[in-house]
């Protein structure tokens, strides 16, 4: 039998209490560990969510201490190729928890019911605090007041080193100082587990201050990197369950058919296969792989499906978005940059620009199409195994569409191919349909879709256009400046599969839809020119195109892709301010150097300037053409901030006007996130994201018809090639006095488009303000 | 029933002739390095060595590599151990250059297409030990059945890896 003795403190905020073993028999390895959680009480609603979830109010929940002084983080955030939870995270925890990068030896991610918090797979720096940060400093206090303790030191007297905590000529490790002990701490936390930002850790406990980081700054390598080049690496797709069916969908003929009548399965040709049907859901299931595709394609040539014309196809998306959609129903958003008055500086401008903006529809297009084992146990439990940003989320999606409790379902979470966005809302498609065949035939059921399907089936980054009315005074300044941004909703988080099937799910965006789902469009690229006194930037929403329309009521659904909506917003404003420039005859950095008030933006156009090279004149450039079959060259600028990181860009392109073709020769970006907590993979993310951006750019549009999404392999949604690399130089401003990183990677996204506009107009002394920059599209322009 | 041979091991598949080898791999042989993505050889996440030719494992029917030499992400550490003649205590702890330089250089970001970027890489390194970066843009653009795409954007770090294992081959392979 175990004496136990328990006392307890409040631990900045937090309560500690313990439970001293007096061991009889075996070692009991307990790390820090159970206890009744306050948020449960104070959230009845929720708890049935964690009984398969770990209990966020308790430090071991998040951060395990082993007694060999190991340790094991976990955290809700699934790695999408970012790599954050397998350095940045390790980096801040050791810093926090003053242990040596390497003591964290594992790293838990994503599955619902092995960790804590939940949220998607985004800002995972959470502005300097992310939640892991805050475990650490809650289980470092901790640490210090059992220490304090055991070795009869004042907690003020102590130091820790490497894990080893000393005082008054004494010293304990965290293995010794945990080892054998029960710990109890609470934690804080406030938010809801399934919801797209998952839960928050509360309170304040002390944090390390940047002078004491050891572990931030380096370049440490990211562990996962081995094993996916080394094919030791468990993928989504690995996952082989006793007895899995592999399943292949048949989607609706379009986004708004329903189903007349299923083909026939020629079992003569595929013995094994079987056919699902659930409302106008479709799939087909069968022992191997090969025989579920042959088969799915035998079904879906017979299988009938009603006609759907309700879109207005790509040709009339601008005129259909102005003219014909209705921007009435959702609250106008206004910023909170808004200043001055700009109606009567617009009015008696001594330099006016009037233009308007186009966004396409862009394809998060992962490079693997998404899918999903579902495994329904006959007690009424589900096993999803896949790749997600939010499997929280999806759990609670899963969880509606059967009409069960979150508890019940449990998402398993394995490495895949980055989606950008598309599941951080819960699911990027396949998920729920897996759940849906395995229901039905009572076997686990894998279910891939094919490269078309996942091209139109799947969710967008929604399309939009803005309208600039800018004034400039008699010195050359911005004397007013006024954007109406117009976008659809920009998330759609209902399953797809449900959807069809009419099985229950969130209601399609309404006005009144929570947050991200909402039709209301809000303002999300922060404004960064202080300098201008009369400021105007309003956000106009509607439904998705075809959503009100389709009978299946999907129409063209939209998710948020890196940078969502920032994107859509900061493009008109940095091309504008590029125009702008021209028109006053100032140099485009210098122009954006002389409407800021800020520090670290000047900082950062600055850097830009000198490491691209820039040559300091107007725009368009002297001598610019727009004819010809000889290159002509170019150069544009652009800025954002985004999550607590300033960003500047330089693109410079050659463009051929006679074929449209342009190239973008060279790739400059500066990027102050204040502090960079791992300077290589901060590079190879921008570099990312750079790439992306350039292929977003000049390449990407989803194409759709009156009746869905036509564009359907890498042909017909072509994305960036390795010759089409630019040279890129990336240049990382250090910036310790600013306190705290910033994120990282997904903004490179979208500067990339307004800099290469700019640049084409530059270089040849017309501006395309449509995106994106196509090869016909611009031969056209230019040749008008 | 199907003989192929697969990094050096001869194999008997039942799977039909005209499975795409890809799903042989996959799930008969339970490979984890190519993968699905396109399945219409535009993309090369598939890729895999035929006879040292990179080929698209989705669109090849496993009844065609009938008696030939297949080698996967996984057998890349072995054909470089065969191909230095590393004694087998030694080929044990040695990966591919292309591996090496692939970690050292931390390419991958979501690593799904990688596959295929580090088999296009063996291949271009057997023939030619010291390729341009024109050369390299060229082996992953244009001479394969389609260009070899990556959607997170790792071209860059694609390139520097491929100059690294030039480097490491030079030397040996450390």
């Amino acid at each position: 039998m175990a004496t136990v003795t328990e006392n307890s403190r409040n631990v900045c905020g937090a309560v500690l209490s313990r439970r001293q073993f007096v061991k009889t028999g075996g070692a009991l390895v307990v790390g820090v560990s159970l206890v009744g959680s306050e948020f449960l009480k104070a959230n009845p609603a929720k708890a049935s969510v964690f009984m398969n979830s770990l209990d966020p109010t308790l430090p071991n929940s998040w951060i395990e201490i082993h007694p060999d002084s190991t340790i094991l983080i976990r955290t809700g955030k699934s790695d999408f190729g970012q790599g954050t939870t397998f350095t940045a995270y390790r980096q801040i925890v050791a810093d926090e928890m003053s242990v040596p990068f390497e003591a964290i030896t594992t790293v838990v991610a994503g599955d619902t019911d092995r960790t804590p918090d939940g949220s998607g797979a985004f800002d995972f720096l959470g502005r300097g605090t992310p939640n892991i940060r805050k475990a650490a400093a809650y289980t470092y206090q901790a640490l210090l007041d059992l220490a304090s303790e055991r070795l009869g030191v004042p907690k003020d007297q102590l130091s820790v080193k490497d894990g080893i905590i000393s005082g008054g000529g004494k010293s304990i490790s965290y293995g010794e100082l945990v080892k054998d002990q029960q710990l109890k701490l609470t934690i804080p936390v406030s938010g809801d587990l399934t919801s797209i930002f998952g839960l928050r850790v509360e309170g304040n406990p002390p944090m390390k201050p940047v002078s004491e980081y050891k572990v931030i700054g380096k370049s440490l390598p990211n562990s996962i990197i081995t094993s996916k080049v080394t094919a030791k690496e468990m993928w989504a797709t690995d996952v082989r369950l006793p007895g899995m069916l592999h399943g292949r969908m048949v989607h609706p003929k379009t986004l708004g058919s329903t189903l007349v009548s299923v083909g026939q399965l020629d079992k003569t040709k595929f013995p094994n296969s079987q056919v699902v049907v659930k409302g106008n859901l479709v799939g087909v299931v069968a022992p191997t792989e090969w025989e579920a595709i042959q088969a799915s394609q035998q079904v879906a040539a017979s299988t009938k499906w009603t006609e759907w014309k309700g879109l207005p196809g790509s040709a009339k998306l601008y005129d259909y978005l102005r003219k014909e959609a209705d921007w009435t129903t959702a609250p106008i958003t206004k910023s909170n940059a808004n200043v001055g008055d700009v109606g009567p500086t617009l009015a008696s401008a001594h330099k006016k620009l009037s233009a308007t903006y186009q966004f396409s529809y862009m394809k998060h297009a992962p490079i693997g199409p998404t899918m999903a084992v579902g495994d329904v146990k006959s007690d009424g439990t589900v096993h999803i195994h896949t790749h997600n940003q939010n499997p929280q989320a999806l759990r609670g999606e899963i969880a509606m569409m059967l009409g069960t409790t979150p508890d019940h379902v449990i998402v398993h979470c394995y490495p895949g191919a980055g989606h950008y966005g598309r599941s951080n809302g819960g699911n990027a498609g396949a998920e729920d349909e897996a759940v849906i065949l395995s229901q039905a035939v009572d076997k686990p059921v894998r279910v891939q879709w094919m490269r078309a399907e996942d091209l139109q089936w799947s969710t967008q980054s929604s399309a939009s256009y803005s309208d600039v009315e800018l004034a400039i005074d008699e010195t050359g300044k911005i004397a007013a400046y006024q954007i109406d941004h117009y976008m659809p909703a920009m998330q759609d988080d209902r399953p797809i599969g449900a959807v069809i099937a009419g099985l229950p799910t969130m209601s399609a965006p309404q006005v009144e839809s929570k947050s991200v789902t909402s039709t209301v469009n809000g303002l999300s690229d922060p404004w960064v020119y202080g300098g201008v006194s009369n400021v105007m930037e309003r956000g106009h929403g509607t439904f998705q195109i075809g959503q009100k329309a389709s009978p299946l009521a999907v129409g063209i659904r939209d998710h948020s892709m890196r940078t969502p909506g920032q994107f859509q917003q900061n493009y008109p404003r940095e091309l504008a301010m590029n125009e702008a420039a021209a028109l006053t005859g100032a140099d485009a950095i210098q122009f954006r150097i002389d409407h800021s008030k800020e520090e670290r933006v000047v900082g950062v156009l600055k850097a830009v300037r000198e490491a691209s090279g820039w040559d300091s004149r107007p725009s368009p450039r002297p001598h610019a053409v727009s004819t010809g079959s000889a290159p002509v060259r170019g150069r544009g600028v652009s800025l954002m901030f985004r999550s607590g990181t300033y960003w500047a860009c330089v693109c410079e392109i050659a463009v051929t006007p006679s074929t449209g073709a342009i190239a973008v020769e060279k790739y400059t970006i500066a990027v102050d996130p204040g502090i960079v907590v791992n300077p290589m993979q901060l590079k190879r993310q921008v570099e990312g994201g750079a790439a992306m951006g350039i292929s977003q750019a000049i390449f990407e549009e989803a194409m759709f018809d009156e009746s869905g999404i036509v564009s359907r392999d890498w042909n017909t949604y072509p994305i960036l090639k390795m010759a089409d690399m630019p040279e890129i130089k990336v240049v990382l401003l250090s910036n310790p006095k600013v306190g705290s990183y910033g994120g990282g990677s997904e903004a490179a996204n979208a500067l990339a488009a307004p800099a290469i506009a700019a640049a084409l107009h530059d270089a040849t002394g017309k501006v395309i303000r449509r995106l994106p920059l196509k090869r016909a599209y611009v031969q056209a322009v230019l040749k008008a | 029933m199907v003989k192929i041979t697969v990094n050096g091991v001869p194999r008997e598949v039942q799977a039909p002739g005209d499975t795409p080898l890809l799903y042989v791999l996959r799930n008969d042989l339970q490979l984890s390095g190519p993968q699905f993505g396109c399945g219409l050889a535009q993309c090369g996440a598939c890729s895999v060595l035929i006879d040292g030719k990179e080929a698209r494992s989705c669109v090849t029917p496993v009844s065609t590599v009938a008696n030939k030499e297949i080698t996967t992400l996984e057998g890349l550490p072995a054909r470089w151990a065969k191909q230095k003649g590393l004694p087998a205590a030694e080929a044990e702890n040695t990966l591919h250059p292309v591996q090496q330089a692939w970690i050292a250089e931390q390419t991958p970001l979501c690593g799904f297409c990688q596959n295929g970027m580090m088999i296009v890489a063996t291949e271009l390194l057997e023939s030619n030990p010291n390729p341009t970066t024109t050369q390299i843009k060229a082996a992953f653009t244009t001479s394969g059945p389609s260009p070899h795409l990556c959607r997170c954007g790792s071209y860059n770090a694609i390139i520097d890896a491929v100059k690294h294992a030039a480097v490491i081959m030079a030397k040996g392979g450390k």
